[in-house]
């Protein structure tokens, strides 16, 4: 006879819940919508409240949060901006976080995920899906409030580039959270992944009070959680909208 | 500042006249399905009251618009100067507006997310890409079947006599489905990519632009990637794959087995230039491409023997 394994909230983030097992610690969030499951994830439901598993190997904020992140999360009634939200897994995670008063803007480029997407965002109510390109923020600007906190998950090479445009435009001021899920591999094989973050977290901090990056090993190989509280206003620049280093864009390789 | 800003924002345009710090808000008029005030194109959809207050101003004032279409917009009606606001502009401008309510917000985004994967979704490459991963499926489920059915022991006197005949005509309405979508998926690949249906045959270019998500992706293929489009075993410097869907094109057959390597490597710079074509300049160029096609067919036929 098992007793069952007790809920504990993030004290920064209570729709976030850590539930010990063994020697490891699983994540939960708390559903804003009903089931069945977004892609499959575990279901839990207990005094009336929904809880849906958040998997580090599914997701890179799942894999930071357990990686020990200390930066920003997530909160109930924020908006959160969500750059490269493809099918929605963590997008629907972010959703939890910030509970049925918030908002969570999904940005996905490539129509056939964001089919699902849209799908997926039919019922879980925070979240709104958006077809655009994020490299080309002023595009969907009028659709977005000032939000406080972004997310980003793009891959591209210019990733660093595309989030500070973003940031720029959209977040509502100082102290907005800024978090980027960086994936090493996009920018290069010609240095290391520890160097690669260097360089993304020496171009974030002109503009980001970093927090320290966490190394999503072994659930993303090659990948960081980097990221913190955007500081304040950059230099002012001529344009908002930033232009692509002319990289190639094919959707799929062989 | 003696600019007048205007942010588009959902519904709504929003006028930042000179020196003063709140805007006044334009809605477009409530039609069916969802408008975006950034998007306006046309001179008649703009708000009446808008074009009133941006005649009232003085002559020399410039406009700072956000939004490109809108931008266009205004320019051609007002006459006036129309640059894109500086970023600081645009961002504290942002942060003046009066904020949608909740509910209204997220219904009017999702309608706007559908519009736009509608629109997306019917051009007539989506269209394409659709059906040609929906005709792979299916000739793949053809297949099987008849696999299946021929592996059936025949029993005679036995109720399994009875059911191959049912199943046959099961099969039979699946191959007839089949073969309309084959002819859609054609005719749709021949209008799309006319260069490269002609290459290839439009099956086959079908799937090249499938498997490399749009007609643009592909143009921007060259040849030595292309060859590999749909192949299913990783690359490699030394012993990798040398046929991806290409192997299936028109006058592979024709080719001696041992040549089909050679083959489709000349082909698909033939296929790689015929793609650049069909996504830049549409111009025909397939007579050509034909020719040099057969030549190689010819050369490679008579070096066996």
């Amino acid at each position: 006879m098992t007793t069952a394994r007790r809920f504990e909230a993030d004290p920064t983030s209570p729709r976030l819940l850590r539930r010990r097992g063994g020697d490891r610690t699983e994540l939960w969030t708390e559903a804003v919508g009903e089931l069945p499951p977004v892609y499959g994830e575990g279901w839990l439901e207990r005094d009336g409240r929904r809880f849906r598993r958040f998997e580090p190997a599914r997701s890179k904020l799942s894999a930071g949060i357990a990686g020990g992140w200390d930066g920003p999360i997530p909160r109930p009634g924020e908006r959160w901006l969500y750059l490269g939200a493809a099918t929605g897994t963590t997008a629907s995670h972010v959703a939890d976080l910030v509970g049925g008063d918030g908002a969570v803007y999904a940005v996905e480029r490539s129509v056939r995920p964001f089919a699902r997407l849209l799908a997926t965002s039919a019922r879980w109510p925070p979240l709104l899906p958006i077809l655009g390109d994020a490299r080309t923020p002023g595009a969907y600007a009028d659709l977005v409030p000032p939000v406080d906190g972004l997310y980003a998950d793009v891959a591209q090479p210019d990733q660093v580039e595309i989030v500070l445009a973003n940031a720029r435009l959209l977040l509502s001021g100082s102290g907005a959270a800024l978090v980027l899920a960086l994936k090493t591999a996009s920018m290069g094989r010609d240095r290391t992944a520890g160097r690669h973050r260097d360089s993304a977290e020496e171009r974030l901090a002109a503009e980001v009070d970093l927090d320290p990056a966490v190394k999503l090993d072994p659930f993303h190989r090659g990948h960081y959680l980097v990221g913190g509280r955007w500081r304040g206003e950059p230099p002012a620049r001529p344009r908002g909208v930033i232009r692509s280093p002319g990289t190639p864009r094919g959707r799929r390789r062989p | 500042m003696n600019a007048t800003l205007v942010i588009p924002f959902g519904r709504t345009v929003y006028l930042f006249t000179a020196g003063s710090e709140r805007p006044t808000g334009f809605r477009l008029p409530d039609r069916r399905g969802p408008a975006r005030a950034a998007a306006i194109a046309s001179a008649e959809e703009l708000p009446g009251a808008l074009v009133d207050a941006l005649d009232r101003l003085r002559a020399a004032e410039e406009l700072h618009v956000a939004g490109e279409a809108l931008a266009r917009t205004l320019a051609g009606r007002t006459g006036r100067r129309v640059v894109p606001p500086t970023l600081d502009e645009w961002r504290l401008g942002r942060r003046a507006l009066p904020p949608i309510p909740l509910p209204e917000e997220r219904a009017y985004v999702r309608s706007v997310a559908a519009e736009a994967l509608g629109s997306a979704l019917r051009a007539p490459e989506e269209v394409l890409i659709t059906l040609a991963r929906e005709e792979e499926r299916l000739e793949r489920a053809v297949g099987r079947e008849q696999r299946a059915s021929e592996a059936m022991l025949e029993v005679p006197d036995s109720p399994l006599v009875e059911y191959l005949g049912r199943w046959a005509v099961t099969r039979a309405a699946l191959e007839r489905h089949h073969r309309a979508l084959v002819e859609t998926l054609e005719s749709t690949a021949r209008s799309v990519a006319p260069n490269l249906a002609a290459v290839v045959g439009p099956r086959v270019a079908a799937r090249l632009i499938a498997a490399a998500g749009g007609l643009g992706p592909l143009g921007r293929t060259r040849g030595a990637r292309l060859q590999l489009l749909g192949s299913r075993r990783r690359p490699s410097a030394d012993r990798g794959p040398r046929f991806g869907v290409i192997y299936r094109a028109e006058r592979m057959t024709d080719v001696p087995a041992d040549r089909r390597g050679a083959y489709a490597r000349s082909l698909a710079a033939l296929a790689s230039i015929a793609a650049r074509a069909d996504a830049t300049t549409r111009s025909s160029i397939a007579p050509l491409l034909l020719r040099r096609r057969d030549r190689r067919v010819e050369q490679l036929r008579g070096r066996r023997r």
